[in-house]
This record gives structure tokens, sequence and C-alpha cells, in this order.
């Protein structure tokens, strides 16, 4: 039994690893679709990926062993969190009381080491992107801490596996409360994986850009691992979404697993959708942006410690 | 029930305070008033009778239909730029939203302990007001302080069912007028105002002088 259920967090953890390039590149196809391109193939992740694991890497001459190792760290951490998360019904390979902390601060490090990364290479431009990155974050994080950590609030626990077990979609104000809680969700998603009302991951002016502009003077595998784990961090949000849906109630695998890519898929058109009709922020409208997915996940914290 | 609307509610205050559009502000209003209605036809499903829908009915008439499609008009009219000029940033403006909701919250929540009322509708209307009154400190243009007023009024209402369940019918709907006037009233004086004067702003109606 003990086996099986290793099993299983393993077979999640590949699928994760696998997928994740996969969902990128659906979504990336729905929005050319919507906008009336055809769009580059469902595979071009993939290709993307191949393409630069077979280049050579060059760092620049100002850098340090920082720019060496971060893209690595960068990408284990991110491994690390995505194996703490449930995928249908199976317990992940990691989980114990208080890893949603370390979930947290786990995709903290990775962007502590890339925004470290981005300023030893001494261009002022990623200097920049760093910034902003980090600027980014402050208001992002409480995102997180709120919404999870408002159903941990409620039901004492704090494993991710454990809060995910114990949504009862069946009473009509905790759904309300899981949907209310899915936006704040969505919204952490598209800061954290910098897509489109907050940065726009195909945009190639340096001045507007955030995650991409860390990122330019990489190349080869630096930048295979930059981007693979960039792909890693949407699937994974995009499965913190998605677990708020499990009907809990019905212990069965395979349900699990299709409404699993039932929602992902949904989550995908959703994601594009919204790509395709809001258009970038301004700077200094995104700090206002997140403060409102924090106030949805404090709204959230307050009505439910209050509810008699 | 009536949790899930009031929490429709607080997003809906939430949405107020960081939109930069005129035409969100009205749109807000509609929808506020659509909640309230549902809020108040919800207690009549088990026992029906034609005479409870007489409120909501009167209600949805004036909230959801004739002032926002009023306030359109204003707009239209007099030809009001679509951004509303706040005094304040809206980063700012939200921070005190949400710092003012959990004083709310908290102190709605040790009222109820010695008082019979509903925590959340109670909480949610006392927001409203409190950020009703704050739309109208921090914005310049006079049509958004009419909306500020109804937003307010929403507040008061919310507030009203929250404390009884059955709702002295008459003083409802007395108040119902009220606000239309007031706000027909303000309507005439925003349009005599900028017959007279060029702006709608409150800072021009600061220089006026016997």
């Amino acid at each position: 039994m003990e086996l099986i259920s290793l099993l299983k967090g393993i077979i999640s953890l590949l699928v994760i690893l696998i997928l994740s390039p996969l969902f990128v590149g659906l979504v990336n196809k729905l929005k050319a679709i919507f906008t009336g391109r055809i769009g580059a193939p469902l595979l071009q992740p993939y290709y993307d990926l191949k393409r630069l694991f077979r280049k050579e890497t060059i760092n620049s001459t100002n850098s340090s062993f920082i720019s060496v190792v971060s893209p690595v760290i960068n990408l284990v951490t991110v491994v690390v969190a995505a194996a703490m998360l449930p995928i249908g019904f199976a317990r992940p390979i990691i989980s114990f009381e208080g890893d949603i902390i370390l979930f947290a601060y786990m995709l903290g490090l990775a962007r502590f080491f890339q925004i470290l990364a981005a300023m030893d290479i001494g261009s002022s431009f990623e200097g920049m992107g760093a910034a902003r990155e980090a600027t980014f974050a402050v208001f992002a994080e409480p995102i997180f801490f709120f919404t999870i950590g408002s159903i941990a609030f409620i039901n004492g626990l704090t494993s991710i596996y454990d809060i995910y077990h114990s949504i009862r979609l069946d009473n009509v104000s905790y759904l309300v409360f899981i949907i209310v809680c899915s936006i704040s969700v969505f919204f952490l998603a598209i800061t954290e994986c910098s897509r489109m009302p907050v940065d726009d991951p195909n945009t190639h002016l340096e001045l507007t850009m955030i995650h991409e502009v860390m990122i330019l003077d990489n190349s080869g595998i630096d930048l295979f691992l930059y981007q693979y784990s960039s792909y890693l961090k949407l699937f994974i949000y995009a499965i913190l979404e998605t677990s708020f849906f499990y009907p809990f109630g019905v212990r069965s695998y395979t349900v699990g697993v299709v409404i699993f890519v039932v929602v992902i898929t949904i989550l995908s058109i959703a994601l594009s959708i919204s790509e395709t009709i809001t258009s970038r922020f301004k700077m200094k409208n995104i700090p206002q942006y997140l403060l409102f997915a924090t106030a949805i996940g404090i709204l959230n914290l307050l009505i439910y410690t209050f509810t008699k | 029930m009536q949790n899930v609307l009031s929490i429709l509610f607080c997003l809906s205050l939430f949405y107020l305070s960081v939109t930069s559009r005129v035409k969100a502000y009205v749109t807000i209003l509609r929808f506020q008033g659509l909640l309230l209605t549902v809020l108040l036809v919800f207690p009549f499903i088990h026992h029906f009778s034609i005479f409870a829908l007489i409120l909501p009915a009167t209600l949805f008439i004036v909230k959801v239909i004739v002032i926002p499609r009023y306030i359109n008009k204003i707009i239209l009219d007099l030809d009001i730029k679509r951004v509303i000029e706040p005094t304040i940033q809206p980063f700012t403006f939200l921070l005190l939203v949400i710092f003012s909701m959990v004083v709310v919250f908290v102190a709605s929540n040790i009222l109820s302990k010695s008082a019979d009322i509903e925590t959340i509708p109670f909480a949610s209307g006392f927001t409203a007001i409190v950020v009703g009154i704050f739309v109208i400190i921090f914005r310049k243009k006079l049509i958004i302080h009419v909306a500020g007023f109804l937003v307010l009024e929403n507040g008061i209402f919310l507030f009203g069912t929250a404390v009884a369940s059955e709702l002295p019918m008459m003083i409802e709907l007395g108040t119902l007028l009220d606000i239309f006037v007031v706000v027909f009233l303000m309507g005439i004086a925003i349009n005599k105002i900028s017959s007279t004067l060029a702006g709608f702003d409150v800072t021009v109606l600061g220089r006026l002088k016997d």
C-alpha cells in the first residue's frame, strides 16, 4: 500500500515534469486562435527546449559563480515545489505538516537566485528587471498566504495535501469561498508566471519587460534551465488552481485524473481568453492589481473567521 | 445565502476602489442594486405573497433601472470625461478600504456577541457606508460624489437587512423615494453648475465667492 502510494506520487511528479511545456504550448496556441492567427505548433515549447539544450553556453566575463549555479538552483527548487502538489488523489512525494511554508519559500528561493543572477551579470537592463521582479514579489507573496492560508486557518491544517482534502463542495457558502479563492490564485499565477496583464512573455522591448529581461544574457543550457523552470512554474500554479475543484468526497483515482485534465484545459482557455482581451498594465498600476487580489484573500479570511 | 451575497457586495466595493472609469461606477451601482433585490426576494421564496414583492420590485426599478440610466444620461448630456480624477492613488485608497474593512469586521464581531445581528451582512453594509464616504472625500468629480452617496445608501440598506429580518416596508419605501429625490436634485444641480462654470470639479466650487 505504501509502495503504491509512493509510486503514484512519482507518477504525479513525472506528469508535472513532462506535461508542463505542453500546457504553455496549449495556452499559446489558443491565444493565437483567439487573435485570428494559426500560431506555433502545440509542441513548440518542446522544440524550443531541444534547440536550447543543444546550444553552447556563453557567460558574461563580468559574471561570478552565481550565474553558473543560479539556473540549476532555480530548476531544482521549482521541481521540489512541484513534488509537493497533489494530482488526482495521490499523496505527493513530499508531504508533511507545514509543507505549505516550504512550498512558498522554495518558489521564493528560486526567485531570489534568479534576481541575484540577473544583477550578477552587470547589465543595467537586467538590474532593472531584477528590481521590478523583487518589487512585485513583495506584493505577490501575501496573496498566496492569505488565500491558501485562510483555508489552512479554517481547518487548522498545514499540509497542502491535507488542506485540499479538507475542501468540501457541498456547502453553498463554502463553494463561493472556494471560487473567490481560486480567483485570487489566478491573479497570483498571472503575476508569478509573468503572464499578460502584468508582464508580456512575448515582448522584445527591454524597458517594458520584467521576467524576460532578467534572462537576456543567458544562453544554451542556462537558458534551457530558466525556460523549463518558468514552464514548470506556470503548471504548478495551474495545479494549485485545479486542486480547488476536486470533489474530494469521491475518492477514485480515475475520477481525479479526468477532473484534472478537464480543469487544466478549462484553465488554459481562461488564461488565453484573459490574455487576449486584456492589455498590459502600466508599471505603476501593477501593485494595485496585486493588492486587489490580496484584498480578496483578506476578505476570505475575515468572512470565514467571523461566520457563526 | 445572505453571506454569499454579502461577499459579492464586498468584492464590488474592492472593484470600486481600484477602477478609474466613470462607466464602471454606474455598472457597480447596477450590480449592487441587483444584489440587494435578490437579498430582499430571497426570504420570501418559502412563503410567497404578492405584497412582499412590492419593495423588491420598487428597489429593482429605482436602483437598477432608473438611477443608473439617469446618471448615464447626465454623463452623456454634459459630456463628462471618462476618468474619475481621484485625489489620492488607487493603491492608497484600496489600502484604506482594506484597513477600514478589517476594523469594521472585528468591531461588528464584538458587537454581535451582545446584540442579535448577522455579522457578515452587517459588516459588509457598514464597510459600504465607509467606502461611500471615502469616495466622496477622495474624488473630484461631482457625478462620482453622487455615486459615492448611492454606495453609502446601499450600505445602509444592507445594514438594515442585517439588523432586522422583517423590514418595516413603508420606511424602506420612504428611503427609496428619498434617494430618488436627492439624486434628481444633484443631477439638476450639476446641470446648473455646468452651465455657469466650465468644469464639474469640486475644486472649481472652492473658488466661488459671494
